[in-house]
């Protein structure tokens, strides 16, 4: 398995369920409460773009988890023209954005 | 669809993509109170007393009338008195007294200050 | 003639000085909270007071320096650009907290812009605080969707045939933009390369000049 990212630690983490350049779709879930995951990308499909280091949900860490089981980091590539029916078709702008694990599917 | 189901499934600080102005490049420098305040945030965060998404989390409970009357730092403090409230770490008759005191203490401070002789 | 020692604001008024009339509601807050705290042995004055200095201490200058070594230094970009927090502790810039830094390059191909649609996530610990278009919602909403405009708006137009890259500082990670080296420089000291470098074309949303002519936005 060829695993690329910043700081990935596979002896004390665990495995991403992710690789670079899988597509991936943001899930169109709405919790309720604390999110970090803008509505403008929910439903849209993009390209793993790097794997990062497992992080506290901040979900969950904006109701006082400090400590405790963590959900991986990706960075999440998108082409414009996926987010915004406007925008240039011709394009090659590009958007990248961070997105936990627990919010992605695959395309 | 309820017409204010966004108002909660969709975070008021949510705007990425949303029609905006032109960008406004103004800057002010910051005030010192607002200098403590970012300080004593920082403090709160490394101690896990309110950390960061704490923080964030107490701005977005504001609700948009006090979010958009507050600016960024007024919006911290109170972020963050909401939280600890919350916590239990500090009471609001506590807040109530302390800020009573506080002021009482800047208005003697004034009157001292009118009443004695100009010192070089 | 003995000065009374209520001209000493310093004794146990941490914070409080005369300048700040009137003492407004949130100011007053901040320092209840603060005194409460204290008081209950959950932080300390010399910690806020320690705080202040980093927060002082931090500015674009910092990240200036990095970009330079990097211009001139290519083992050390590469070192840049595959860890962005260590390379910085390289050049003796503390992180702070273990905080995450990624740098993107500006090429030929592709120009890097950063922006926090949330709140403000901001590479504080290399560039400072940010400014307050930064962290107004006409940036925040307009740099993701827009972003071309958006530059115009900074003076700054990006030839069609370069991509842009708009980076949503959106959780952990925070960015640096590594801005393309202007032509006409190489006769420059690594000094004088980062006097060139402003906290705009960090966040990417101006270019660097090899002139030192710059549009000055009140940059610290």
């Amino acid at each position: 398995m060829n695993v690329e990212g910043l700081g990935v630690d596979l002896a004390k983490s665990s495995s991403p369920a992710f690789l670079v350049n899988d597509l991936v779709k943001i899930k169109n879930k709405t919790p309720v409460g604390h999110y970090r995951t803008p509505f403008y990308v929910r439903g849209k499909t993009g390209r793993i773009e790097r794997i990062l280091d497992e992080f506290i949900n901040p979900e969950e860490e904006a109701y006082g988890k400090n400590v405790g089981s963590k959900v991986r980091l990706y960075r999440v590539s998108f082409a414009q023209q996926e987010l915004w029916p406007e925008y240039h078709s011709a394009s090659l702008d590009q958007l990248q954005i961070e997105i936990s694990e627990h919010w992605l599917e695959p395309a | 669809m309820s017409s204010t189901e966004g108002l909660i499934s969709h975070l008021p600080n949510d705007i990425g993509g949303k029609d905006a102005d032109a960008i406004n490049m103004e800057e002010h420098s910051m005030l010192p109170w607002e200098k403590r305040c970012h300080a004593l945030l920082d403090v709160l965060a490394t101690h896990q007393i309110v950390n960061t998404e704490e923080k964030r989390r107490g701005v977005e409970n504001l609700g948009s009338e006090i979010i958009g009357n507050l600016t960024y730092y007024e919006r911290w403090i109170v972020s963050a008195v909401n939280i600890m409230l919350e916590k239990r770490i500090l009471t609001p008759d506590q807040i109530a007294y302390k800020t009573k005191e506080i002021a009482d203490r800047k208005k003697n401070m004034c009157s001292l200050l009118t009443t004695l002789p100009f010192v070089d | 003639m003995t000065v009374p020692d209520h001209h000493d604001h310093d004794h146990a008024h941490p914070g409080v000085t005369k300048d700040e009339e009137p003492y407004g509601y949130y100011a007053t807050l901040e320092l209840a909270v603060r005194e409460l705290l204290i008081e209950a042995g959950l932080i300390t004055t010399d910690e806020h007071r320690r705080q202040i200095e980093i927060l002082d201490s931090r500015s674009p200058v910092l990240g200036a320096k990095v970009v330079a070594r990097a211009w001139t230094d290519p083992e050390f970009k590469k070192r840049l650009l595959a860890d962005g927090s260590a390379a910085c502790e390289e050049l003796g810039i503390t992180m702070y907290d273990g905080a995450h830094l990624i740098v993107h390059e500006n090429t030929d191909q592709v120009h890097n812009m950063v922006v926090c649609t949330l709140c403000s996530c901001y590479p504080r610990p290399v560039l400072g605080l940010p400014p307050d278009w930064y962290k107004n919602k006409q940036y925040r909403a307009r740099a993701v969707k827009e972003p071309r405009a958006v530059l115009k708006e900074f003076g700054t137009t990006i030839p069609d045939e370069v991509s842009i890259h708009v980076h949503d500082s959106n959780a952990n990670m925070r960015y640096l933009i590594l801005p393309l080296r202007p032509a006409g420089t190489e006769h420059l000291t690594e000094e004088e390369l980062a006097g060139l470098v402003t906290r705009d074309a960090m966040i990417g949303v101006t270019v660097v000049k090899s002139s030192l002519v710059q549009t000055n936005r009140g940059q610290a």
